[in-house]
């Protein structure tokens, strides 16, 4: 584990690099910002003076030695806007997104688990067809909907919350409701569909037939096998929320990433833009570190043990081995006592 | 032998999930990095005066006090200018100064108020204003200010004594004194070398602190040598969506609020007042159809200028005439506003056509998304109209940095097709010069061209002084439409701000650019 | 005691000549797929043909006309979801944006999912190095803002649809490539792969004809979710300037356009934001039901007429719990 742990860090470190050249390269490529920062009748001195003072005025290749120069000092460059250090600024941003991130995908997780299995128990049934009407909808709402709205019954007609801003526990309610959506609504639908599919599976109906309770059936047998989609996507969604959700931040006023990123861009701030893209992709690789040890851990069979493809390549070797094996049901139920994938 | 791998298995999830809930709980429910600031929420103490901005400032540093997000903070509040402009009178008023005279507007002399102190305890003397002149126009630090009042030249600074001030300009400028109005003054000890965020001065606001990417808080200052401000708190925030400030407004989350309009949902509480603002058309001439005349009267002719400011805007906003609105010296209030005759301009099109003119070369009209509010239904309806007159109009919607590339020069040249750019100029300093200089000049910087005449009659007004100068610039402005059709100009603007049940306030025409908060009171 | 040998033998739907059960018959047992599928049919009809009927009145401004309200009969037919803030039919213009809406966002979606799966099938089954690689370069993609990529392509070369497409479908790619990977990496080490291989047969024979019809399902639901976020995220970009321009009018860009009304004049973002909402929703509707049709496991709810299911279910479940209570005794 930790070897693999190791592996995975020592090799994100080059696409990290390669996310920072091309933001960098990306960010240059649309032009000199000058003319956003300085009076609309600055001189012609006065723009070369700008880009001096800022460095802009080098071959990209210069300037892109300096940044990763300035790196190595731990200096991530000054914002063009407000002149403060840019890793400063995108230090102060993260870690609002991260409450909310972490916050949303909890709930939504949670509740995404529960309404899905208990979905998936009976396909096509009354609780599959409103959860999953209810949950399509959730995922296809526009957020900034959901968040005027919420403001205008919840903060203004019902006076129960603030209509925004982040002071108090109160402020965190129609800012998560909004967020939360999108994500219970998708995760839903995979996990009913994927727990659907395990739950066809010739082991479910030995485990039934074997006497175990419902709810042990779904949570541990069922549920273990749908895991690997539901991990992906509820990981792509967290990696959503952790690029800022810039919706929500620009309604409620919440000081996170996201709207500063976008700010940035349109802004040309490349110093600040570049401090938060290198933040959250480093956040993001982590992410999807530990989103493949959760894979590991549900599933022992995702293992990547360095023992694991020699025994596979023996086994082959060997011929045809028992096991599951979905299209001989004969075979299934003597297989079933011999080798099922989870223990009860 | 399967139960103890499993429950090995389980231990460790187990606690990878609580962990993660445990951190969000010990949060303590309350945001990263942020403070529970006494004056948030509705529950706020009636002594502090709460403003949602639109955006929070870049800065606080006192020679970009002419940007906007910067100066609605800080000027008057927090820092203050040696002279004043009154908004309503335009009349330079005393502030720091209180007189100033010249012989040959060339040198100005200032007399300097006296009994002046800063936030910091320092008295307010000649080398804080001379420092204060020099660090904004003379130094290398690039403030927004001296781009926009100054340009390029240099002051001439002498501190005559503790009280008296001369400064000297490159050449002859009459309105120098106007120029000195923006500047925030600041103690000599400023830095001259780095900007300063948190500024001090002499303000009747002291700033406390300002807690980044969330609020900015500011009391009132005990030695403050003028009156005393009613309120002894007050509390600056922001938010981005209009709705959300109207809506704060409404629930009495907020005093203030800056920039909102009708569609915010603000209802009784929004206040609209003439913001400086004025829209307007600007043709370039280096190609066709452009390059004719007769197309630019045409398009002035073709749109419809009172049903767009009657149904787009409510009727709040005013048809222009001119690139300035009243109230600006410069502005004359008997030019006509160009009529609105769909015919007459079928019939120039015609014309043009009938000459060789290519009139279906198309037009680029390069609109810069979200300038204010509905610009891209008065794009539309522009479009409209001139289609209706028989001319091709591409609409190009732009971010902002895009758009500055056609708004500046130098133009981009490889366009197909000729740029109509709709361009929004604010004139805060209250003379024309700040304006014709750089529009209607042959090089002005906004300028996409000009006749030798023009020049003349602006180089003529910008030496003038008293009633002179007004029938100058009177004159210039008019020659600009007779002879000249580089605009077609749309509307002299309004702002809208949303004043709460609790207090009272009048805003003016500046208010956008400076929100005094020492003028707020209390509601009876 | 209810055996399943003695519940009422199921009937059968009726057999088309080659002995199977037609596609269309499952379709029409499902009553919520059927409205689905004809309310999608609706769409693409109108997606066709609304440009041509709907054309110029979606583009007539009336400036005396403007925001009125929806459903208010003395308006005329024309104006039943009301006028925009140019007096345009609202009607007009969101049958007109059907078609702009699905020629961005089916091929954008399309391109992902095809792309992204195939691609993830392919890293998760030879595991090793490629899937590394593979892993790393969706991480990059991920961790790349979207935005800024938008701003630069669309800055560089003028918006246009096929632009939007490219990058809406290259952001969306890392979602269907780690999805397909997790599951192809899952079932490679299934046996009956392991056997496919003993047996002699080809990487890509394995892949197409074990692998994606296993992985299919999910990324149908997922390709079926992602659609409405692709309508979505245009939206952002119309809002900003850089999606599909005036006068192009998409259901996305309606949305952006009317945000600014939302108090005032709900139906401008609404309506349209409905439209997007109803073809996301039928279009997972329709995903749901294709899972069930193609998943033989589960194809017997489909094919059995609804009574026969009800009482094969109660029957399944009477001797569910007939046979947990013996087991209980015993």
């Amino acid at each position: 584990m930790l070897s693999y742990l190791r592996k995975r860090i020592i090799a994100s470190a080059l696409p990290l690099v390669v996310v920072v050249i091309g933001v960098f390269a990306l960010a240059r490529m649309t032009g000199n910002p000058a003319a956003l920062y300085l009076p609309l009748n600055a001189t012609e001195t006065m723009r070369e003076e700008f880009a001096a003072r800022n460095g802009l005025d080098q071959p990209i290749l210069v300037q892109m030695a300096q940044y990763f120069g300035g790196i190595l000092r731990l200096d991530f460059g000054t914002s063009l806007r407000t002149g403060q250090d840019a890793a400063e600024m995108a230090l102060r941003a993260f870690p609002a997104t991260l409450q909310l991130a972490a916050t949303t995908m909890v709930i939504a997780i949670l509740l995404a688990v529960v309404v899905g299995s208990a979905a998936a128990m009976k396909p096509n049934g009354i609780l599959d067809r409103c959860s999953s009407f209810i949950s399509m909808t959730a995922a296809s709402i526009p957020d900034f909907w959901l968040a005027i709205v919420g403001i205008w019954v919840f903060a203004i007609t019902l006076g129960w919350v603030p209509t925004s801003g982040v002071v108090g526990a109160a402020a965190w309610f129609l800012p998560v409701a909004t967020l939360v959506m999108r994500p219970f609504g998708t995760l839903v639908q995979v996990i009913r569909g994927a727990m659907v599919s395990a739950l066809s599976e010739p082991y479910i109906k030995l485990a039934r037939s074997k006497g175990a309770t419902e709810y042990r059936v779904i949570g541990q047998h069922a549920l273990r096998n749908a895991a690997a989609p539901g991990l992906t996507v509820a990981g792509d969604l967290t990696v959503g929320l952790v690029n800022g959700a810039v919706v929500v931040e620009t309604i409620f006023g919440w000081p996170g990433i996201g709207k500063l990123m976008i700010d940035s861009i349109l802004q040309r701030d490349f110093a600040v833009l570049q401090a938060c893209v290198l933040l959250t992709a480093v956040a993001i690789f982590v992410l999807n570190i530990l989103i493949d040890l959760g894979y590991a851990l549900l599933d022992p069979r995702v293992r990547p043990s360095a023992g694991a493809r020699k025994r596979r390549k023996a086994r082959a070797a060997q011929g045809p081995t028992q096991g599951s094996d979905q299209h001989t049901p004969q075979l299934a139920a003597a297989s079933m006592a011999a080798q099922s994938p989870r223990g009860n | 032998m399967h139960n103890r791998i499993t429950r090995s298995r389980r231990i460790p999830l187990a606690l990878a999930a609580s962990a993660l809930l445990g951190t969000t709980a010990l949060s303590g429910c309350s945001v990263a990095n942020s403070q529970e600031a006494a004056s948030g929420g509705s529950s706020a103490p009636s002594d502090t005066l709460r403003v949602v901005l639109q955006q929070e400032p870049p800065t606080l540093e006192a020679c970009e006090s002419n940007l906007t997000s910067t100066g609605v903070v800080i000027r008057s509040t927090i820092t203050e200018p040696l002279i004043e402009r009154n908004p309503t009178s335009g009349e330079l008023e005393p502030k720091l100064a209180t007189e100033w005279s010249s012989k040959d507007d060339k040198t100005w002399t200032l007399k300097l108020r006296e009994g002046v102190k800063f936030h910091d305890g320092s008295e307010f003397t000649a080398a804080d204003a001379v420092a204060t002149i020099d660090r904004a126009v003379n130094s290398k630090l690039g403030c927004n200010v001296e781009g926009y009042v100054f340009g390029d030249d240099d002051l001439k600074l002498k501190e005559v004594d503790d009280f008296t001030v001369e400064v000297t300009a490159a050449k002859k400028d009459p309105i120098l004194p106007l120029r000195l109005s923006f500047l925030e003054v600041v103690p000599a000890e400023t830095s001259a070398t780095e900007k300063v965020r948190e500024p001090i001065g002499t303000g009747p606001y002291k700033l406390d602190d300002w807690q980044a990417g969330q609020s900015i808080n500011a009391s009132a200052f005990a030695d403050y040598w003028g009156e005393a401000p009613q309120f002894q708190k007050a509390n600056y925030q922001w938010r981005s969506e209009g709705s959300v400030r109207a809506a704060m407004i409404t629930s009495g989350e907020a005093d203030i609020a800056t920039g909102l309009s009708p569609e915010d949902n603000i209802g009784d509480l929004g206040v609209s007042y003439p913001n400086n603002e004025t829209v307007a058309l600007r043709m370039h001439a280096d190609k066709a159809p452009f390059d004719d005349i007769r197309i630019r009267r045409a398009v002035n002719y073709a749109i419809d200028k009172e049903s767009i400011v009657a149904s787009l805007y409510g009727g709040r906003d005013k048809a222009a005439a001119q690139l300035v609105p009243s109230g600006v010296v410069g502005h004359s209030d008997s030019l006509p506003v160009w009529p609105y005759d769909p015919q007459k301009a079928k019939d120039l099109v015609a014309e043009a056509k009938a000459a060789g003119t290519d009139v279906s070369a198309p037009i680029n009209l390069v609109v810069r998304t979200a300038q204010f509010p509905k610009i891209q239904e008065l794009a539309q309806v522009i479009q409209e109209q001139l289609t209706q007159a028989g001319l091709t109009v591409n609409l190009k919607m732009l971010e902002t940095s895009q758009h500055l590339t056609y708004q500046v020069r130098p133009f981009p040249t490889k366009e197909d097709g000729a740029i109509m750019l709709m361009t929004q100029h604010g004139n805060q300093a209250g003379d024309a010069a700040f304006t014709v200089d750089q529009y209607m000049t042959t090089k002005g910087a906004q300028s996409a061209f000009g006749t030798p005449e023009l020049d003349q009659l602006i180089a003529t007004a910008d030496a003038s002084t008293g009633d002179d100068r007004q029938a100058a610039f009177e004159k210039v402005f008019k020659y600009q439409n007779d002879e000249v059709v580089q605009f077609a100009h749309i509307a002299h603007q309004t702002g809208m701000l949303g004043i709460s049940k609790s207090v009272a306030y009048q805003p003016n025409s500046s208010s956008g650019d400076e929100l005094r908060l020492a003028e707020v009171t209390a509601a009876k | 005691m209810a055996t399943l040998e003695q519940a009422a033998p199921p009937v059968k739907a009726a057999k088309a000549k080659d002995g199977r059960v037609t596609m269309f018959t499952m379709l029409r047992r499902d009553r919520f797929a059927t409205v689905a599928a004809v309310f999608l049919a609706l769409v693409v009809v109108t997606a066709i043909f609304g440009p041509v009927v709907m054309g110029e009145r979606a583009t007539e401004q009336n400036l005396m006309f403007m925001n009125k309200a929806p459903f208010d009969p003395a308006n005329g037919w024309l104006y039943i979801l009301g006028s925009d803030s140019l007096g345009r039919s609202v009607l007009a213009r969101m049958v007109v944006a059907t078609q702009t809406t699905l020629l961005v966002a089916v091929p954008a979606v399309l391109v992902a999912l095809i792309v992204g799966s195939l691609w993830g099938v392919w890293a998760g089954y030879h595991r090793g190095r490629r899937e590394a690689v593979s892993m790393r370069i969706a991480d990059i993609i991920m961790s790349f803002p979207s935005l800024l990529l938008a701003v630069v392509v669309l800055f560089v070369f003028t918006p246009s649809a096929a632009n939007i497409v490219l990058i809406l479908a290259i952001t969306r790619i890392p979602i269907y490539l780690r999805t397909a990977r997790a599951e192809s990496a899952e079932l490679q080490s299934r046996t009956f792969v392991d056997a496919a291989r003993t047996f002699g047969a080809k990487p890509n024979a394995i892949i197409g004809r074990h692998v994606i019809p296993v992985v299919t399902p999910t990324l149908l639901t997922l390709a079926t979710l992602e659609f409405c976020f692709v309508m979505l995220a245009e939206s952002s970009l119309s809002f900003l300037g850089i999606g599909i321009q005036p006068p192009d009018v998409s259901w996305g860009l309606m949305v952006a356009q009317g945000r600014q009304y939302l108090q005032t004049a709900w139906w401008l973002s609404i309506l349209p934001g409905l439209a997007i909402v109803l073809t996301a929703v039928a279009a997972n509707i329709l995903a749901a039901w294709m899972r069930i049709a193609t998943d033989p496991a589960q194809r017997w709810r489909l094919e059995l007429d609804r009574k026969s299911t009800r009482a094969f279910e109660k029957a399944t479940r009477q001797a569910a719990k007939m046979k947990a209570k013996k087991g209980n005794d015993s």
